[in-house]
């Protein structure tokens, strides 16, 4: 019955084969490489959804397949896939959106003398995402979690002409890598902890969730926080948040694909895969409770005073990943990747649309965009579907998904409770600006000239926005089908009536607020600026987190830098003068010797059997 | 040689045993007939492709043969001859089946780059006098007797001699086959002393009566079994290329045509190491107890000493070398102080698989160097030197030969995804679960070093422009050598589970290493 699992390794074959295509091919073939990055993707998408298709059934039972790698004396470390309901889920979400973003950036990247390296990057980051989801070890999991930080990076920089996107690229990088380094200490101590060395999510769950004791308390939680530090950097968790919005230098799909939909998302992932170790410790579950708690509020207020669009949407995104942070820490893993699977769509929808409206007016700045509803009818209709979703809006998708995070908070949690509350006003209200600023008002001189983007990126925009619209119902508070589905056991649905109306309240509160503010033309553009520009200062600036950072961590650090630069010219790079010296000199003297004459030769074998025979005498001469 | 048994006739079931020698024998005289007697008009290449049929014929029997012996997945008895001078086992089947291919990769070459060697004017030899060497080579695996081994040897050696020195036109070859021919003979007399002094202490030839003989030869003549065993080495060490008796490598492998340089760099230094394997592990090891049996200790604490000095003085004279061919003599003096190290460690409780360990370098190291020798046939044809700087810009002449390249440098220097670095990597943990920590201290050091020469050649590749950057062409037999030796360079860096795993199943410690016989 598992046939079709048990291909699942061929998934990523598709687009690796796409990416060695592409490179082979080189930058002349335009419409060639759109095309086979295209159904490189488009192949993967099928093979997955056939796969959760068949796993849709109850009782579909988890298959893995692994084989020895490597066998060095009494270790083995082997390597294999494994296909659960979870994988499954990740890898429809994945390649659909990678399919989408993949039709869309042919129109979006048409004019760019690069596109089929373009295209060779986006199939290579699908590859290495679709890797990161099936490994069945933190191993492999680890290195295609490093080779998507990769692709992140190239295509942060992807126009590296652009002196800010290389700089972005670099922050990315560098900050993600702190989190990297806290997760590689966290599969070292478990590496050094586990009963033979494992690392395998089988017997890490057999391990941590029968409670047996063979790991202490202490350990446990550090090894949670030290996996969850590799979450925070990758999911752009507060303090590790800041290279997400510098990340939106990259092309608009990318922000879709990578930094909205799939890769930031491998964080939740992450810690949903390895979600026993966690459970097991009270301490760090606390931890992550708040820091997506706190992430979520943040975030959302900092998105209220952003003026470029893509920024706007990544704080959003940063806030919303708090959220899924946040249900995973009170215990609910079905709240954190049902969230997970809903927001993938309607942000990479957002992101989608921002694209278009970019690709129309040639700015990213809100101020100087409106009245682009009446121009670009399609897109202004599939983004405020996406932005109702976003705001939490009854039927959407993103109103179901918020609803169960927030049901579980008030179980568990009033303060956390109050602070989701308030983000969702929030997530509202700067949502309803954004539309509002965007598409209603008069059209400025940019606005007047744009027009609706091609074919080949409305569809994937109205594709997406089905997608926001529907994709809640598979669990409602009547209905736990898809908890159940996900964690194989039957999972009661629980709603709260308190909770549900909260929500709907908070969410019609912040679109109307922003209405208010925005929408109406009589207070439009600069009413809230005026009555407190400390405070949107402060907002806009980030709560000057990268300023603090820059004088905190990064200027001490340059100048730790310089000083190390200088023992590194002068201490380190003398030692290594010094043996390069060395091992030339020995080399000058084995030329001597190399000086042609068969007699020299024969003498110098000579002279070697005598210091062999030497070597000996001395080693039982000291013993 | 035993007692009352002065000759032991030949059968036919022998020669059933000996097929694959035989062939390769009855196909050398085959071709020199051959060559005799056609007319001159014909390209000489048929001889070529005739020679690699008789290697692959060859190959095919003796693949049959240890798939015979190992039906039934239990190690087989080892099959003894003409009175247990030459034995049949998985030792000997092994090594035979790298060296054939090694040398059907070497004859490919030389089809591919023959044509541009005008300085080579008997190319038939050229190519059948592989036969005889590449026979020796399997007698000298093959042998449980110091004579047939010493016969074995001297095959290899006189067929190479004459390949050295094929490019008759050239001076810089007369003097590498004049310098070999010297060295080889000195060589050969060290091997010989020594080898009268062990039949002197113990009154045989045979390995397996030595090592009987031994434990009481040593009581009464401890110095005289040091000065056998310790000329034998340095004799061998002579055509291992270990330093400090590499000194000729790199004028002869200069001086050579490349396809030989390879041959030598691969079939005869493995023959030379094999050789050792199997005379130490069958005679000195276990059989020596009590207060002798610091003497082995001894011995094969001698050999790791020279393969740390083959390793140090490998790497460091490397850096210097401005010339292709002579930096890899150099970099295959490094490689075989590296093949020293499992042979070197010997056997204890804790770690006996130094014979896996040993041939899974052994067939990386093939892979790697006939493949770089191949690279270098086709920059010296483009540049027309040999020096480092031919290979500049060539990132940008030929691409795919410069990553294939690419893969033998990270495989020479012992880097991941390649097959030399799990290699190195089995040897080193073999080393290290030895507890002989120096010894890894000194591969560690000495692969940094090497480094700088191995990359000096990358950036060459990639980071200079050429003169010249028109495209470079490689015929089609070299293009074969260079993507399998590659492809199976790769696949030995991404794979080395199965071939590990078979070696170890099929290899007995006991039978196949320390001859005995149940």
């Amino acid at each position: 019955m598992d046939i079709y699992s048990q291909t699942a390794w061929l998934i990523p074959l598709f687009p690796l084969a796409a990416f060695l295509v592409l490179m082979a091919l080189g930058r002349g073939y335009r419409r060639a490489g759109v095309f086979i990055g295209s159904v490189g993707s488009l192949a993967a998408f099928i093979l997955s959804l056939i796969i959760v298709i068949d796993r849709l059934g109850a009782n579909s039972v988890d298959y893995n397949y692994a084989f020895d790698w490597i066998v060095i004396g009494d270790y083995t470390l082997r390597i294999g896939f494994e296909v659960t309901n979870l994988t499954a889920l990740m890898l429809t979400v994945v390649t659909l959106v990678s399919f989408l973003v993949n039709v869309y950036s042919a129109g979006y990247m048409k004019k760019d003398e690069r596109i089929t390296v373009y295209y060779g990057y986006v199939a290579l980051f699908t590859f290495s995402m679709l890797g990161l989801v099936l490994s069945d070890n933190l191993l492999s999991l680890y290195i295609f979690w490093e080779l998507v930080g990769v692709c992140s990076f190239l295509l942060i920089g992807f126009w590296f002409t652009l002196p800010k996107a290389r700089a972005a690229a670099k922050k990315a990088f560098i900050v993600t890598r702190i989190g990297d380094a806290g997760l590689l200490l966290g599969i070292l101590l478990l590496f050094w902890y586990m009963p033979d060395h494992a690392l395998d999510f089988t017997r890490i769950q057999s391990v941590f969730a029968g409670h047996s004791g063979s790991i202490a308390n202490g350990v446990t939680t550090l090894i949670a926080l030290l996996i969850f530090a590799g979450a925070v950097g990758k999911s752009g968790q507060f303090p590790l948040h800041v290279w997400l919005p510098d990340a939106m230098e990259g092309p608009t799909p990318i922000s879709a694909l990578i930094h909205a939909a799939t890769m930031v998302a491998a964080g939740v992932f992450l810690v949903a895969r390895t979600y026993d170790i966690f459970l097991a410790s009270a301490a760090a579950m606390e931890t992550i409770a708040y820091i997506g708690g706190f992430t979520a509020i943040f975030a959302a207020t900092i998105a209220l005073a952003q003026n470029d669009i893509k920024r706007i949407l990544a704080y959003s995104t940063v806030s919303q990943l708090g959220y899924m942070m946040m249900a995973l820490g009170l215990g609910s893993l079905t709240g954190g990747i049902f969230h997970l699977f809903t927001h993938a769509f309607f942000k990479a929808l957002l992101f989608l649309g921002a694209g278009s409206i970019i690709h129309a007016v040639h700015t990213q700045n809100i101020k100087e965009m409106g009245g682009l509803g009446s121009k670009m009818r399609l897109t202004a209709w599939t983004f405020g579907i996406g932005a109702l979703a976003l705001s939490g809006i009854p039927p959407l998708s993103g109103f179901w998904s918020k609803d169960l995070i927030l049901t579980i908070a008030l179980e568990q949690n009033p303060l956390l409770f109050a602070a989701s509350l308030a983000a969702a006003f929030c997530t509202a209200l700067y949502m309803s600006r954004l539309f509002f600023l965007v598409f209603t008002g008069k059209p400025t001189a940019a606005a007047s000239k744009a027009k609706e983007s091609p074919i080949s990126m409305t569809v994937p925009l109205i594709v997406l926005a089905i997608l926001a619209i529907v994709s809640g119902f598979v669990e409602t508070p009547w209905n736990g089908w898809f908890g159940s589905w996900l964690s194989g056991e039957e999972e009661a649905a629980h709603g709260s009536s308190f909770a549900i109306i909260a929500s709907i309240l908070v969410g019609f509160l912040g679109i109307y607020t922003g209405w208010i503010w925005y929408g109406k033309e009589s207070s439009r553009r600069s009413a809230v600026a005026d009555k407190s520009p400390g405070l949107v200062k402060l907002l806009e600036r980030g709560y000057f987190v990268d300023d603090l950072y820059a004088a905190v961590f990064v200027k001490p650090l340059k100048a730790m830098g310089d000083v190390l630069t200088f023992f590194d010219v002068h201490v380190i790079g003398g030692i290594v003068r010094i043996v390069g010296a060395a091992a030339i000199s020995t080399g000058r003297t084995a030329a001597r010797l190399q000086n042609g004459q068969v007699q020299t030769y024969s003498v110098t074998a000579v002279i070697g059997l005598v210091i062999i025979v030497a070597a000996i005498a001395l080693r039982r001469f000291l013993s | 040689m035993y007692e009352g048994v002065s000759f032991i006739p030949i059968t036919w079931t022998d020669m059933f045993y000996l097929a694959p020698e035989i062939s390769l024998v009855a196909a050398f005289i085959l071709l020199v007939v051959l060559d005799l007697l056609l007319p001159r008009r014909v390209t000489r290449l048929t001889i070529g492709w005739l020679t690699l049929v008789g290697l692959l014929v060859s190959l095919a029997l003796v693949i049959w043969r240890m798939w015979d012996m190992n039906q039934g997945g239990v190690s087989a008895e080892a099959i003894g001859l003409l009175g247990n001078s030459y034995r049949i086992d998985d030792f000997g089947s092994l090594l035979k089946i790298v060296f054939l291919s090694g040398t059907v990769l070497i004859v490919l070459l030389a089809l591919g780059s023959v044509r541009d060697d005008e300085a080579i004017t008997d190319r038939a030899e050229y190519f059948y006098l592989l036969l005889p060497a590449v026979a020796g080579a399997m007698i000298m695996t093959s042998s449980a007797n110091l004579v047939t081994l010493y016969i074995g040897l001297e095959l290899l050696s006189l067929a190479s001699y004459v390949l050295v020195g094929l490019k008759r036109k050239s001076f810089v070859s007369a003097e590498a086959a004049f310098k070999y021919v010297v060295i080889g003979g000195i060589s050969s007399a060290l091997v010989l002393f020594g080898m009268s002094y062990i039949y002197g202490v113990t009154g045989s030839v045979d390995l397996v009566v030595i090592r009987d003989a031994l434990p009481a030869a040593l009581t009464n003549f401890k110095a005289l079994v040091y000065v056998g065993f310790f000329f034998m080495l340095a004799g061998f060490g002579i055509k291992i290329a270990a330093a400090p008796f590499h000194a000729w490598a790199p004028d002869v492998y200069q001086g050579a045509p490349t396809p030989v340089s390879a041959f030598l760099a691969v079939i005869a230094k493995g023959a030379a190491l094999a050789v050792v394997f199997r005379i130490l592990y069958a005679t000195v090891f276990f059989s020596v107890n009590g207060q002798d049996a610091e003497v082995p200790k001894n011995i094969f604490y001698g050999l790791l000493v020279l393969g740390a000095i083959a390793m140090l003085v490998g790497t460091t004279a490397a850096l210097r070398q401005r010339n292709v061919k002579r930096m890899l003599a150099l970099s295959g003096v490094a490689n075989a102080g590296y093949m020293l190290v499992p042979i070197g460690i010997s056997i204890t409780v804790v770690h006996s698989n130094n014979f896996s360990e040993f041939i899974y370098y052994l067939i990386a190291y093939l892979f790697m160097t006939i493949g770089a020798f191949a690279v270098v046939t086709v920059v010296c044809r483009a540049s027309g030197h040999e020096e480092l700087k031919g290979f500049s810009g060539m990132y940008y002449r030929a691409p795919w030969t410069a990553a294939a390249m690419v893969v033998f440098i990270l495989s020479l220097a012992g880097l991941p995804i390649s097959g030399g670095f799990f290699g190195k990597l089995f040897i080193l943990l073999g080393a290290a679960s030895a507890k002989a920590y120096w010894i890894v201290a000194i591969i560690v050091i000495s692969s940094v070093i090497s480094y700088y020469f191995y990359f000096g050649l990358t950036r060459q590749m990639f980071m200079r422009s050429g003169s010249d950057d028109s495209a470079i062409s490689v015929s089609a037999p070299t293009a074969i050598v260079i993507w399998v030796c590659a492809a199976a360079t790769l696949a030995l860096g991404i794979f080395p589970g199965p071939l590990m795993g078979w070696i170890d199943a099929v290899f007995s410690v006991k039978e196949d290493l320390m001859l005995i016989i149940k």
